[in-house]
C-alpha cells in the first residue's frame, strides 16, 4: 500500500510538469503512467517550442502565453532547448493581407519579429524554396519532448516523488463520494498496486474522459489525429512555418539530427486505434516540399500519428479553436487538466498546482520558472556537431549513443523495454530505426542480467512490431532498401520469424 | 546529399583497410554518412579521428548504394585540416613538390641525409616514419618538351607525376620511347604536382593552386588535338575525380574526358587496330598489385590486359589488399602502425603467389611493397618496355 | 564501342551473378561481371538457404505456388548447381556440407534456430536443438555479440570472455589470422577447463583461414567447434563472397568493380552493350548476351519510387504487387507482405517475358514471385537460377 498526497495520472508533459512543480513546493506525490513517459500527444508532436506566431491571429491570449513560456523554458532548459529560431515563409500566392495582420498582431502581443528578404532567408536556410517572397523571423525553438519529461521527473525523483511507468489505472478508489486513491496494474507483471492520496490529478490527455468516468465525472473531448513524418537528416537548422492560416503540413522542425514535418487533422474516436494513412504522408511531403523542395526527394524514415485532446466546447477544426487549457474540478477530489500544448506545459502545471494549493489553503510560490531543470548536466547539449569528438563504444551509430549511456538508463530504470532506452537516448531513432542497435541494447540488458530466460526474443519481437507501425507507410526508395536489410538481419540472420523454434 | 542513400549495410566497413587494423578509426560508415548528420558548416570541427582515413577509396568502390563515403570524409578532412594546426609532417608532405625539387637539386647530399642515422632521427622528430627507406632523389628530372616532334598518327601530352619526375625519370623516358615506338608523338607539357599530396595533407588551397595551373596547361594541349596520358594511377584519379570534385576546377571535365591511363591508351589503340605491338617474351613471374586508386579510376585493369599478351609472363593479379602506404599517409608517425600492418599483409599475399617481383602502377605502392619485402618493385610500363625491347641510354638508379 | 567484346556480361556480383558467370567461364566463354558495389551476400550468414518451408527442401519447392520461378529450374539443374557449388567451395578451402533433400538448423546469435540447407564447415557442428550443451567464447567489448541471449534460451550453455584488446568482428577476424595470437588464445582456452561438449564462437575465426583455425581449435580442445553468424559485418558472408569471386576469376572471368550500369545500347531485339558511368568518359561494354542478376531492393536491382517499382538498366517492366499501401501488412512478422512478389517475370528460358530482348536473361532475387522471406529462398535460389540462366544462354548460343 502506498500513501501520498497528490496522485498524478498521466506521464506526458503536463503530468511531469505537475510532478516537478509539486516537488519544488514540497508536496509528496506519485505519478502513474500506463506506458513510458510521453506516450500520448507529447511523444507524437513536433517538439516545437512556439514563439506564439502560429496563434497571433486566431488566439492572441494563447500566443502571448506561448511566447512567455518559450522565454522561460529557454532559460531553465539551456541544454535541452535548442535555440533554432524560426521563419514564417511567404510563398508566391500567399495572402499579403494575412502577412499584414500577422505582423500587426505580433507587435500588439509583443512577439518580436524581423522581416527578412528572401536572399537573406536563403542564406540562413539554404534548402529553402528559392521562390519564397520573404520571411519573418521569430523566436521559435525546438526540444525533444521525451527529454523534457525526463528532466521534469528528475526534479520529482530528487525530492522523493514516486513514479510508476507501465502501470495502467484500472479503478479509482472512493469513499463517501470522494476519491481516495487508485488501483493500478503493472502491465509487465500483472501485480495490482493500490495507491492512496488526497487529490487525484487527471492529466491523461486523450484518455481524460475515460479516467474521469472511473471517478464518476466526465471530460467531454474531441479527439483529433495529427500525423508527422521524420526525415533522414536535418534539412533546416531553423523552424520553418508557412505564413498563412494554419493548414496541413505547414511546419518543419529540426530536432536532434532529423526534421519533423507535419501535421494533419482528422477526427478520431478511439485514441488507442490510430494509424497514419498514406494520403497523409503524401500531403505532408507535398506541403513541406513547397517550403523546402528537397522534401520531395528526401528520405523519410518514419511516419506516425498522435492524438490531440481538445475540449468539446471548442470548434471542430482543431487548429482554429483555442489551444488554451482548462482545469476541471470534478468536486470529488479529482481534477482534470485538459487542452493546451507542449509549449505551455509549465504554465498549465503551475495553474493546476496553484489550484491544489488553494484547495488545501497552503501557501507556497511556484518556482518552476525560476529554477533550471535538473539533470541537464548529463546532456551533451548543442550544437550537435560537438558529439563527434569521441567515437568510442558506440552502440547506436546513427545517433551516437554509447554503451555507457545505455547501461546508465538500464541501471536507473531497470527496464526491459528497448523503447524506454530509445526515449531517453534516441537509440534507434536514426535512419536504420534500430536495425543494429536494438540487438545491441537487448544484448546489453543480457549482460546486466536484467532479462529473465526467454524474455529477450519476446522483447525483440514486441519492439520490432511497434517499430513497424511507425515505418510501414514510409517505405519506398532508400528506406525500403533499408527495411529490407533490417528484415534480412532480424528474420534471416537472427531467425526471429515464426519459424524460430526447432521442430 | 549522397549520404541519404546509406542503408548502414557495413559493406564499406568490411572493405576499409584502416578499420581492420586501427581501432581508433571508427570506419567509413561512421566517418562518412553517420557523422554527416551531425556536421554543420557553422560549427567548429571536432572530429579529429577523421584524419585517420587513408583515402584509399575502397569504401566508395564497395558501396552498393552510391554513398561515396570517401568523398564525404575527404571534405570533412579538409574542414578539420583548415581549422586546426597542422603538424610538421603534414606541412612537409603538402609541399612535397617544392621539397622534392630541393631534394632533386641537391640530390647526392639529400639522399645521403635521408639515408643517414641523423637524418632519420630528424625525420622522426618531425613526425615522419622511416620504416621503409625514402626513395632516392634524382638529379636529372623530366625535361619539358612543349611540342610533339614527328609525324605520328597521334599526339600525346605526357603527365608524368612527381614520383617519376623526382625519383625515376628513367621510367618516364622509357614511357616516352614506348609511345614513340607505337607511332605516337609525345610532348611533355609544363606541369606541376597533381595536387594530391596537398589534398591529402589538409591543404586544399595549395592543391587548387597546382590544379588550376595543370588544367590551364593541359587544356591548351587538348585544344591542340593532344590526348593526355598519365602513368601514375593516383595522379590520374586526382586529375579525373578530385579536380571536378572537391577542388571544383572549371574546365576540369574537359581534362577528364581527354585523359587516359598509359595502358588504357595503348590497349585502346590495339583494340582499334591502330597498332600491333610485337610483344616479346618476358620470362618472369610477377605479382601485379593493383593500386587502390586504379580500382577507383573505373577503367578496369588495362595493364593486366596488356601483360596477358606477353608470352612467357606469369602474372598474378592481386586486388584485395591495400598496401597501406597510401601516398604520404603511411609516412606519418601516427599512421605507422597501420601502414606496417597493412603492408605486411599485402606482402604475405604477394609471397603466396611465389612471384619473383612485384608490379604496380603506383609509385607509392612500389615503395611500400618493395621496401617491406625486399623484392624488386616495377612499374608495369617497365615490363611492357622489356617485352618490346625498349630501353634508354644512361644508368638506372641502383635499387636500394 | 568497348575495348573488349565479351561472350556474356553479368550484371551483379552476388551469388546468382557469380554462379552464372563462373559456369560460363568454365565452359570457355569470355565473361565479365559488372557490379555497382559489393553484393548483399557479404552480409549473409554464409549459409545456403534453399527452401525452408518443410524439412525436405525439394518437397518444399515442389509445393511452392505455381508461378514461383523455382519451378522453371529442373531437379537436375538444382542438383548440379549444388554439386558445383560444393566442389568449388571445397577447392577454395571453404567446404560446405548438406544435401538438397534435408534442411538443418544453425544456432543464431539470439538463441533461435535458423533453418538452412548447406552450411560452411565452421558451422557444421552447430546444435540442432536446445538440449545440446555448449560453451560459448566471447570477447571483451565485442558489441555485436552477446552470449546472454543464448544462455537465456539454452539450458545447458555457459560462456567465458577473452580480452583480445579488439572489439570489432573484423578486427578479431584479422587477429585470428595471426599465428601468435592464436597460440596465446589456445593456451588461455586450455586453462578454462571447459566441461561442455561443444564450443561456440561468434563468427570471427578469421577471414581467409577460418576453416583451418577452427580445425586447430578443435584439435587442441578435442571437441567440436562451431561459429554463430553475427549481424553485419559478417565474416562468413564475406568468406562466401571472396571464394565465389576468386573462383570466377580463376576460371578466367573479369570483374569490373563499381561500374554501375546506367543504361544499355540496343539494336533491334538485341542488347549490344551496357553503359556505365565513369570519371571521364562513360564506359560501355559490349557482349553477345547479358544476364541481369542485380538483386532485389537491397541489392539495387529493383527501385521503389513513391508509387511504382522500376528496373533502371534495361527498363524492364516490373511486376508490382498493387499500390504502395498494399505492399506491407500491418503485422511485421507476416510472411505475406506483398512486396516479396515484386520483380521481373521470366519464362522457362529465363528471359523476361515482357522483353522484347532475345539476348537478355535474368536470375536471382530480381525475379518476381520469389517471396524470399516467406519461403526461405536465399542463396540456394540464386545458385539454382544462376545456373539455369547460364545454361539457357549457352543453349541459345548453339
Amino acid at each position: 500500500m502506498i500513501k501520498t498526497d497528490v496522485i498524478i495520472i498521466g506521464g506526458g508533459a503536463t503530468g511531469c510538469g505537475i510532478a516537478r512543480d509539486l516537488a519544488l513546493r514540497g508536496i509528496p506525490h506519485c505519478l502513474i503512467e500506463k506506458g513510458d513517459y510521453a506516450a500520448g500527444a507529447t511523444g507524437a508532436c513536433h517538439g516545437l517550442l512556439h514563439s506564439g506566431g502560429r496563434y497571433v491571429i486566431s488566439d492572441p491570449v494563447s500566443a502571448r502565453e506561448c511566447f512567455d513560456e518559450n522565454m522561460i523554458l529557454r532559460r531553465i532548459g539551456e541544454k535541452c532547448v535548442e535555440n533554432t529560431g524560426g521563419l514564417f515563409v511567404r510563398l508566391p500566392g500567399d495572402s499579403k493581407i494575412y502577412r499584414e495582420r500577422f505582423l500587426r498582431s505580433c507587435a500588439e502581443i509583443g512577439i518580436p519579429t524581423e522581416v527578412i528578404s528572401s536572399s537573406r532567408a536563403l542564406e540562413l536556410v539554404p534548402s529553402l524554396n528559392p521562390e519564397i517572397e520573404e520571411a519573418i523571423r521569430v523566436p521559435d525553438c525546438s526540444i525533444d519532448p521525451f527529454r523534457l519529461c525526463m528532466l521534469n521527473m528528475k526534479t520529482s525523483e530528487l525530492k522523493g516523488g514516486l513514479s510508476f511507468t507501465r502501470h495502467r489505472v484500472i479503478d479509482i478508489l472512493k469513499s463517501h463520494g470522494r476519491c481516495t486513491g487508485v488501483k493500478a496494474i503493472d502491465t509487465g507483471t500483472g501485480e495490482v498496486k493500490e495507491i492512496y492520496g488526497n487529490i487525484i490529478v487527471n492529466a491523461t490527455g486523450a484518455w481524460a474522459d475515460r479516467i474521469a468516468q472511473l471517478a464518476g465525472g466526465e471530460v467531454p473531448l474531441t479527439l483529433s489525429k495529427g500525423s508527422l513524418v521524420i526525415t533522414n537528416h536535418r534539412l533546416t537548422n531553423m523552424v520553418i512555418n508557412r505564413l498563412r492560416p494554419a493548414s496541413d503540413g505547414d511546419i518543419i522542425v529540426p530536432n536532434e539530427a532529423v526534421c519533423l514535418a507535419g501535421t494533419t487533422s482528422l477526427a478520431v474516436e478511439d485514441p488507442d486505434k490510430i494509424a497514419i494513412l498514406p494520403v497523409e504522408v503524401d500531403t505532408i511531403i507535398g506541403e513541406a516540399g513547397r517550403m523546402i523542395p528537397h522534401f520531395n526527394h528526401t528520405r523519410i524514415i518514419r511516419a506516425f500519428s498522435g492524438v490531440r485532446p481538445l475540449l468539446k466546447s471548442q470548434k471542430l477544426d482543431s487548429r482554429e479553436s483555442s489551444r488554451g487549457f482548462q482545469i476541471i474540478d470534478h468536486q470529488n477530489g479529482m481534477y482534470s487538466i485538459v487542452g493546451g500544448k507542449l509549449t505551455t506545459f509549465r504554465l498549465m502545471a503551475e495553474k493546476m498546482v496553484d489550484a491544489i494549493m488553494n484547495a488545501f489553503s497552503l501557501k507556497k510560490e511556484c518556482e518552476t520558472a525560476q529554477k533550471p531543470l535538473d539533470g541537464q548536466e548529463e546532456l551533451s547539449g548543442y550544437p550537435l556537431s560537438k558529439r563527434l569528438a569521441d567515437m568510442k563504444n558506440i552502440v547506436c551509430e546513427c545517433e551516437l549513443v554509447t554503451r555507457q549511456d545505455v547501461e546508465k538508463i538500464i541501471e536507473q530504470t531497470q527496464t526491459r523495454h528497448v523503447g524506454d532506452i530509445s526515449h531517453r537516448t534516441r537509440l534507434g531513432m536514426g535512419p536504420c530505426q534500430g536495425g543494429f542497435c536494438t540487438f545491441r541494447a537487448l544484448g546489453i540488458m543480457h549482460d546486466l542480467e536484467i532479462l529473465s530466460p526467454g524474455q529477450s526474443v519476446g522483447s525483440l519481437r514486441d519492439f520490432l512490431q511497434r517499430r513497424f507501425r511507425g515505418i510501414r507507410h514510409a517505405l519506398w526508395g532508400d528506406q525500403l532498401r533499408e527495411e529490407q536489410l533490417v528484415e534480412y538481419i532480424y528474420l534471416g540472420i537472427l531467425a526471429l520469424g515464426k519459424r524460430s523454434e526447432p521442430h | 546529399m549522397k549520404f541519404e542513400h546509406c542503408i548502414r549495410c557495413t559493406i564499406c566497413v568490411e572493405n576499409c583497410p584502416v578499420f581492420r587494423v586501427n581501432p581508433s578509426f571508427p570506419g567509413p560508415k561512421q566517418a562518412g554518412p553517420d557523422a554527416e548528420r551531425f556536421r554543420s558548416e557553422k560549427d567548429k570541427t571536432v572530429d579529429h579521428w577523421v584524419m585517420l582515413c587513408s583515402q584509399c577509396k575502397r569504401c566508395d568502390m564497395a558501396c552498393p548504394c552510391g554513398v561515396e563515403p570517401a568523398q564525404i570524409i575527404l571534405r570533412a578532412q579538409q574542414r578539420y585540416g583548415s581549422e586546426h594546426p597542422r603538424s610538421a609532417a603534414h606541412l612537409l608532405f603538402a609541399n612535397n613538390f617544392y621539397l622534392s625539387r630541393l631534394g632533386s637539386v641537391t640530390a647526392p647530399l639529400a639522399n645521403r641525409f635521408a639515408g643517414a642515422g641523423i637524418g632519420k632521427k630528424i625525420l622522426r622528430r618531425a613526425g615522419i616514419t622511416t620504416y621503409i627507406p625514402f626513395p632516392e632523389f634524382s638529379f636529372k628530372t623530366m625535361k619539358k618538351q612543349t611540342k610533339a616532334a614527328g609525324r605520328g598518327s597521334r599526339k600525346v601530352a605526357f603527365f608524368y607525376g612527381c614520383f617519376i619526375n623526382f625519383y625515376r625519370p628513367d621510367i618516364g623516358a622509357r614511357i616516352i620511347r614506348l609511345l614513340e615506338s607505337l607511332n605516337i608523338d609525345v610532348a611533355v607539357p609544363p606541369q606541376w604536382c597533381c595536387g594530391l599530396p596537398a589534398l591529402g595533407n589538409g591543404n586544399l588551397d595549395l592543391a587548387r593552386y597546382f590544379a588550376r595551373k595543370n588544367v590551364a596547361s593541359l587544356s591548351d594541349y587538348v585544344d591542340a588535338g593532344y590526348d593526355i596520358v598519365y602513368s601514375c594511377t593516383s595522379c590520374g584519379l586526382c586529375l579525373l575525380n578530385d579536380y571536378q570534385g572537391i577542388m571544383e576546377i572549371p574546365r576540369a571535365k574537359k581534362i577528364a574526358q581527354n585523359a587516359y591511363d598509359l595502358h588504357e591508351y595503348i590497349l585502346r589503340l590495339i583494340v582499334e587496330k591502330d597498332i600491333r605491338p610485337a610483344f616479346g617474351e618476358v620470362a618472369r613471374c610477377v605479382a601485379y598489385h593493383i593500386p587502390c586508386h586504379l580500382r577507383a579510376l573505373k577503367i578496369g585493369y588495362p595493364a593486366a590486359e596488356l601483360m596477358k599478351m606477353i608470352p612467357a609472363l606469369e602474372c598474378h593479379l592481386l586486388d584485395d589488399a591495400c598496401c597501406g602506404l597510401s601516398g604520404s599517409y603511411g609516412f606519418k608517425k601516427t599512421n605507422e602502425e597501420t601502414a606496417v600492418q597493412l603492408g605486411r599483409r599485402a606482402v604475405s599475399l604477394i609471397r603466396k603467389t611465389g612471384a619473383g617481383s612485384v608490379v604496380s602502377d603506383c609509385g607509392s605502392c612500389r615503395m611500400q611493397l618493395g621496401g617491406l619485402s625486399g623484392m624488386d618493385a616495377l612499374d608495369p610500363a617497365e615490363i611492357i618496355c622489356e617485352s618490346l625491347g625498349i630501353d634508354v641510354k644512361g644508368k638506372k638508379p641502383a635499387a636500394r | 564501342m568497348s575495348l573488349i567484346e565479351y561472350d556474356a556480361i553479368v550484371i551483379g556480383a552476388g551469388v546468382a551473378g557469380l554462379t552464372a558467370g563462373t559456369l560460363l567461364a568454365e565452359k570457355g566463354k569470355k565473361v565479365a561481371i559488372v557490379t555497382a558495389g559489393e553484393p548483399t551476400a557479404c552480409l549473409s550468414t554464409g549459409c545456403i538457404d534453399f527452401c525452408s518451408n518443410m524439412d525436405n527442401p525439394e518437397e518444399a519447392i515442389a509445393a511452392l505456388p505455381a508461378h514461383h520461378p523455382f519451378h522453371l529450374v529442373t531437379k537436375t539443374q538444382i542438383h548440379e548447381a549444388f554439386y558445383d557449388f560444393k566442389r568449388r567451395m571445397a577447392g577454395a578451402g571453404l567446404s560446405y556440407t548438406g544435401d538438397t533433400n534435408r534442411n538443418r538448423h544453425v544456432l543464431s546469435a539470439i538463441g533461435t534456430f535458423k533453418t538452412t540447407c548447406l552450411t560452411p564447415e565452421t558451422m557444421q557442428a552447430s546444435p540442432q536443438n536446445e538440449q545440446e550443451n555448449i560453451h560459448i567464447i566471447t570477447f571483451s567489448g565485442l558489441k555485436d555479440f552477446y552470449p546472454g541471449y543464448i544462455i537465456s534460451r539454452l539450458k545447458n550453455a555457459s560462456f567465458s570472455t577473452y580480452d583480445a584488446g579488439i572489439s570489432t568482428t573484423m578486427g578479431l577476424a584479422s587477429l585470428f589470422e595471426d599465428e601468435n595470437f592464436l597460440e596465446t588464445f589456445l593456451l588461455w582456452m586450455e586453462k578454462q577447463n571447459i566441461r561442455e561438449n561443444k564450443i561456440a564462437f561468434p563468427a570471427v575465426l578469421g577471414l581467409e583461414s577460418a576453416s583451418a583455425v577452427k580445425k586447430t581449435i578443435e584439435h587442441r580442445l578435442e571437441r567440436p567447434v562451431f561459429e554463430i553468424p553475427t549481424i553485419p559485418p559478417s565474416m562468413p558472408g564475406r568468406r562466401l563472397f571472396n571464394c565465389l569471386k576468386d573462383g570466377f576469376r580463376r576460371a578466367g572471368g573479369v570483374i569490373y568493380w563499381d561500374w554501375q550500369a546506367t543504361g544499355a545500347e540496343k539494336s533491334g531485339r538485341l542488347i549490344e552493350a551496357v553503359i556505365t558511368g565513369s570519371h571521364g568518359r562513360p564506359n560501355s561494354l559490349n557482349a553477345k548476351a547479358f544476364i541481369l542478376a542485380a538483386g532485389s531492393f537491397v541489392g539495387g536491382g529493383l527501385r521503389a519510387g513513391h508509387s511504382n517499382i522500376v528496373e533502371n538498366i534495361f527498363d524492364l517492366p516490373v511486376f508490382t504487387p498493387g499500390k504502395r499501401e498494399e505492399w506491407f501488412e500491418q503485422d511485421y512478422f507476416s510472411v505475406n507482405h506483398r512486396i516479396g512478389r515484386a520483380g521481373i517475370i521470366v519464362d522457362e528460358s529465363f528471359r523476361p517475358v515482357e522483353g522484347p530482348w532475345d539476348n537478355l536473361y535474368a536470375c536471382g532475387a530480381i525475379l518476381a514471385h520469389v517471396e524470399a522471406l516467406k519461403n526461405g529462398c536465399g542463396h540456394g535460389f540464386a545458385l539454382a537460377t544462376g545456373r539455369a540462366a547460364a545454361e539457357s544462354l549457352l543453349e541459345a548460343g548453339r
